[in-house]
């Protein structure tokens, strides 16, 4: 917290603290530095968060796949030879089944879950709704190791495609739950009793009424839910059998080898899809208040 | 009761059991209640069993006599702190303390940037940040394994640049690399916190108390901060806690130097299948961090957690 503080206190220092001051340098002055820095403090950050991902890009179409001296030139071979491997092709195919399988259970689950959130008062809702939270704060290492224990020496169930699926679908449950219950309580339910009225049943008005307008919030949860399936590791590594194929696990023992040239062009394919399906959902709905958790308020406007 | 299809009183069937009140909570609490109960409660609480039980390194079959062995464990040496488990432990916090602040400090600009710019500037922000957030971890923690190291990138174009002869140990593997590493992963979680939470902000409060002659100082510690109190305490928890037990981040950016509790509980499981041990262990780690969000959800509840 006091950092934070401090920060705006260095800001603020190009500035007096009484307000009589303002006529003794030029308040606007004042506003245009503090604006500048903001936005130099902002564009530092953006260059923080992307110089490493995007020297990773150029290093993929390198001839020398580990670092930038000496250059020695530009190439696809690490994309030819990247996509040519069949065990990246496998455990590609095994994540995207493991994701869409996880995500669908727990956006099934997570629904139901959400609706008796929202609609129902009962006791101990509270305590649910905590609980329907919690996989996604318990730690990867630690839920992993538990789950591992129980299914080895407890269920006597050996590690396989199945206990990963158990495993991302609890994970995935809480994105469900949270952007599905924050549709929910802006919903307006006249609309259902209008169907009811007009003779609906319950599951006729869910799917004419209810299933299209909080539509989009599914399927955020949804994708929500299966891209941290796609990308969980550390899960995937106590939960998985040797003949599991995962994506993660595959990336993981290649970098543990170093193995760049591959690597590189593998992560930044990653990189660009997922550029791609980012600016595809921005432009048909809000991911930022998904994200962010303020859906409600935007979708009012 | 007409012969109808069979399909067609199977749904009456649900739709009179939707229509009572004890059937539809039941449809609707029930599934995610079992996985919750099966997947969640039933783990955990055998680790807390496993974690006072001793396990056979030979069979690995479970004996069950209650024992204090797996702690005594985790403290048998001279002093009782010179331990791996004691050592990881604290290097663990130290780590995802200076992380967790660090993230603070970096993402309130930004956030307060993105609060009060609209439009085309906001969409391509969001979009820059959003990016890296919803790219794989993995990718992101590698990315940064071809930045440090003694031959990495920055070491490398520092020295082909003539701006040093040899590699700076800095740049090298290790704690500095880590914290890096974890705040590049991390970072975006604070963002978007801090920036629900001051979203939800009411600039014009500011503008009349700067009209009133309140400093840009006074206004950031008695307005700005206590309204946002929330998202910074709930940021930092979803910074904190992963950190605390980050895995693939200290692997590969302390390359053997480091030792955090994740490796540690990690190296137990899967080299040697030493559970009670990792249970052990693994209960420092859980009681701390429902310890941190005790404190955390008395300032906050938990949906400012989840931003919903």
């Amino acid at each position: 917290m006091a950092t934070e503080t401090g920060e705006r206190t260095e800001a603020g220092e190009t500035e007096p603290d009484y307000p009589g001051a303002d006529r003794l340098l030029d308040h606007r002055r004042v506003e245009r530095i503090l604006r500048g820095s903001l936005y130099a403090v902002a564009g530092l950050l953006l260059a923080f968060l992307w110089v490493p991902l995007g020297i990773m890009i150029t290093l993929s179409f390198a001839q020398n796949p580990v670092t930038l001296f000496p250059f020695e030139g530009l190439t696809l071979a690490n994309y030819q030879l990247a996509l040519a491997s069949e065990s990246m092709r496998q455990s590609l195919v095994g994540s995207l089944t493991i994701a869409s399988v996880a995500a669908s259970i727990a956006t099934v689950l997570g629904v139901l879950a959400s609706f008796a959130l929202t609609r129902y008062r009962f006791k101990f809702r509270e305590l649910y709704r905590t609980f329907g939270i919690i996989p996604m704060v318990v730690p990867g290492i630690i839920l992993g190791v538990a789950l591992r224990i129980y299914f080895q020496s407890l269920l006597d169930v050996l590690p396989g495609f199945t206990t990963v699926v158990l495993a991302h679908s609890l994970y995935g449950l809480p994105f469900v739950i949270l952007i599905v219950t924050a549709r929910l309580y802006t919903f307006d339910e006249s609309l259902e009793e209008a169907a009811r009225d007009l003779g609906a049943d319950p599951i006729t008005t869910f799917r004419d009424v209810t299933f299209p307008v909080i539509a989009p919030a599914i399927g955020a949860g949804f994708l929500f839910a299966w891209i941290r399936s796609f990308e969980d590791y550390i899960r995937a590594l106590f939960l998985a059998g040797p003949n599991t194929d995962v994506l993660t696990i595959w990336m993981f023992s290649r970098i543990k080898q170093l193995d760049a040239p591959e690597l590189n062009a593998v992560s930044s394919l990653i990189v660009f899809g997922v550029a791609v399906a980012l600016a595809v959902a921005m432009n048909y709905g809000n991911v930022t208040g998904y994200v962010a958790g303020t859906v409600a308020e935007d979708e009012e406007n | 009761m007409a012969v109808g299809d069979p399909e067609e009183t199977n749904r009456a069937a649900v739709v009179r059991l939707l229509s009572t009140r004890y059937g539809s909570l039941g449809i609707t609490t029930g599934p995610a209640l079992l996985w919750i109960a099966a997947l969640l409660l039933a783990p955990l609480t055998f680790m807390v069993v496993v974690s006072f039980l001793e396990v056979s390194p030979i069979s690995y079959e479970i004996i069950y006599e209650p024992t204090l062995a797996n702690y005594e464990g985790l403290f048998d040496a001279t002093p009782w702190w010179d331990t791996p488990f004691f050592t990881a432990l604290w290097l663990s916090y130290g780590i995802a303390t200076v992380t967790t602040l660090l993230c603070l400090t970096l993402a309130f600009p930004l956030a307060y940037l993105l609060a009060r710019r609209g439009g085309r500037t906001f969409k391509i922000i969001i979009f820059l940040v959003l990016l890296p957030f919803f790219t794989m971890y993995l990718v992101r923690a590698y990315s940064w394994v071809l930045m440090f190291g003694p031959g990495g990138v920055i070491n490398s174009t520092l020295i082909g640049v003539g701006l040093t002869d040899g590699p700076i140990e800095l740049f090298n593997y290790g704690i500095p690399a880590i914290v890096v590493g974890l705040t590049h992963a991390y970072f975006p979680y604070m963002l978007l916190t801090l920036y629900a939470s001051l979203d939800g902000l009411d600039f014009s409060l500011i503008e009349a108390a700067r009209d009133l002659g309140a400093s840009r100082v006074d206004v950031v510690r008695d307005h700005v901060v206590p309204l946002t109190l929330p998202g910074i305490i709930g940021g930092s928890l979803f910074v904190f806690v992963p950190s605390v037990g980050a895995f693939i981040t200290p692997r590969f950016l302390g390359q053997g130097k480091v030792q955090m509790i994740g490796m540690l509980i990690e190296s137990r499981v899967v080299g040697t299948y030493s559970i009670g041990y990792a249970s052990a262990a693994s209960m420092f780690v859980l009681v701390s961090i429902i310890g941190a969000m005790v404190v955390a959800f008395r300032y906050v509840t938990i949906e400012d957690l989840g931003g919903g």
